[in-house]
């Protein structure tokens, strides 16, 4: 089957939020604006009830210039999710046939283990509801047909919706485009830690990805994948042989003595 | 003929002793179920996931309290002396009933006297990487990917000698069940188990 996916061409992103305000609109969110940080920044980052923020990462270019490297945050609905490999609520994260990692409310129970195991620290708890929320990729729209919320809205064409293979290729492509109009370090962003993503990226600058504010060489934090595997094993090796091994010597060595039988001198 | 019973443990010991086996049961059986998913079945049993989420932490922190309490109570008759390194060093041959050649024990033995200071560290660290799992939004990154790993870690140490503590309290001590309950052993127990410990009592 094939998957399914968001392309965001960063080299024609013009950080004019209509995304933000679709998602918005779609998920039928309110929020406040926490605070002003003299950026052109809706918000300094993700909230429970915000999924999807253009970053304006701010640069000076070589000309002494200011120049913005604006990128689309959101879930990156991993083909590997370290969110999904942490939730310990069976059904709570669950990743669908067409690569969506979807959350589940009712079966949330607020741990907050997610929010630990992902590598793009995008899932929020909420104060209210005490469960997580992130992008859904708007599965409730994809599931019957439609593109996602933020892509219906994105005036330039930067944010298109498709078969992961098909924009795969269509990256590359602009790519090459922006390698012949001087951009040497053009590439495509779909990391290889996480067992890349549904959420790819063109960059001009692909060698220097955290410009974009986008993690390098994201990957499941090691202290999730040693706690989600081995420790579990030799932790529940640890219990049975516990138990077996108390019943056993109970049955090869018994009680000690109790110092009131027959016999005894007390 | 029914021996003149030996007071052993007083009310207050057997109070907060049965208190902070009851809250780690809760701790216990309550993180298990966040263990693994064959084991989620033990929320729902408690109430259900949210319940067992937010109930965890504060059973936790009743056993942690508890646990102060048998500091308080404990802590100056569990230092170890020599005879305990002795004993410890032979306690291959006490999990065998070979108990001719070990120092005699007073009123802890060098194993029971371990299991003291083990909860107790286990407790801390316990108490530690809980909080930080407790509330992530306040929480920097690094702290969480260290709980995360810990708590587990050290709750299966933990769990791994509780259940070597329940078997030698009940099946493999006959007589130390009663103690923990009603209070008194026999004349006997106390002279097999802990001979220095009923020496001692019974100059007065
Ligand atoms: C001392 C205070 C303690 C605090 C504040 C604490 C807190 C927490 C928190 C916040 C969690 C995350 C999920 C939840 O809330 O249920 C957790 C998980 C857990 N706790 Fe505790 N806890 C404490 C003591 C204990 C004790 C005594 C045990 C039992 C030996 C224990 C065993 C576990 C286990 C097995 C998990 C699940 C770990 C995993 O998901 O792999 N905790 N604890
Ligand atoms: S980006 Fe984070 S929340 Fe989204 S799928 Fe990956 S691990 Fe899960
Ligand atoms: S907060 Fe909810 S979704 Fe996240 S790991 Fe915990 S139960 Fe799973």
């Amino acid at each position: 089957m094939h998957t399914v996916a968001k392309l965001v061409d960063t080299s024609t992103c013009i950080g004019c939020k209509a995304c933000e305000v679709a998602c918005q609109e779609w998920n039928d969110q309110d929020f406040t604006i926490s605070g002003f940080d003299g950026s052109y920044q809706t918000l300094p980052d993700l909230e429970h009830n915000f999924w999807n923020l253009i970053k304006f990462n701010e640069l000076s270019r070589e000309d002494g210039q200011m120049t913005w490297n604006m990128a689309k945050y959101q879930c990156m609905h991993c083909v590997d999710p370290g969110c999904l490999r942490s939730c310990p609520a069976p059904g709570a994260i669950f990743q669908q046939k067409d690569g969506i990692v979807d959350f589940n409310h009712d079966l949330c129970i607020g741990c907050g283990y997610c929010i630990t195991g992902c590598p793009f620290d995008v899932p929020r708890l909420s104060p209210n509801s005490k469960k997580v929320y992130k992008c859904s990729l708007c599965s409730d729209r994809t599931a019957v047909g439609l593109e996602p919320a933020c892509i219906k809205a994105c005036p330039t064409n930067c944010l298109t919706f498709g078969t992961r293979e098909d924009l795969i290729q269509i990256a590359n492509a602009r790519a090459g485009e922006l390698k012949q109009d001087g951009h040497a370090g053009a590439g495509i962003y779909n990391p290889e830690g996480v067992g890349g993503t549904h959420v790819l990226y063109v960059l001009k600058d692909a060698a220097d990805p955290e410009s974009y504010g986008l993690p390098k060489d994201p990957k499941i934090p090691w202290t999730v994948s040693l706690w989600q595997g081995p420790v579990k094993w030799l932790g529940n090796l640890l219990f049975t042989g516990g138990i077996l091994g108390a019943f056993f010597h109970y049955l090869r060595y018994g009680p000690k003595p109790t110092g009131d039988e027959e016999g005894s001198d007390a | 003929m029914q021996a003149r019973p030996v007071h052993r443990f007083s009310f207050a010991e057997r109070a907060i002793h049965w208190l902070a086996a009851l809250s780690f049961l809760y701790a216990a059986l309550s993180g298990l179920a966040l263990w693994s998913h064959h084991l989620y079945w033990l929320a729902t049993v408690l109430g259900g996931g949210v319940v067992t989420r937010w109930g965890h932490p504060w059973g936790g922190i009743v056993f942690a309290l508890l646990v102060g309490a048998m500091f308080l109570i404990w802590a100056r008759q569990m230092r170890l002396d020599s005879d305990d390194r002795t004993w410890l060093r032979h306690a291959k041959k006490y999990a065998v009933h070979d108990e001719a050649g070990l120092p005699a024990a007073g009123r802890f033995n060098g194993g029971q006297k371990m299991l003291f200071w083990g909860q107790v560290v286990l407790t801390l660290l316990l108490l530690a990487s809980g909080v930080v799992l407790w509330f992530p939004e306040w929480m920097p990154r690094n702290f969480r990917l260290a709980a995360i790993l810990i708590h587990p870690i050290v709750a299966a140490g933990s769990i791994g000698m509780i259940i070597l503590h329940i078997y030698m309290g009940t099946a493999a001590v006959p007589g130390s069940f009663r103690a923990m309950i009603r209070g008194w052993v026999t004349p006997g127990w106390a002279t097999s188990h802990h001979p220095k410990w009923y020496r001692e009592i019974s100059k007065n």
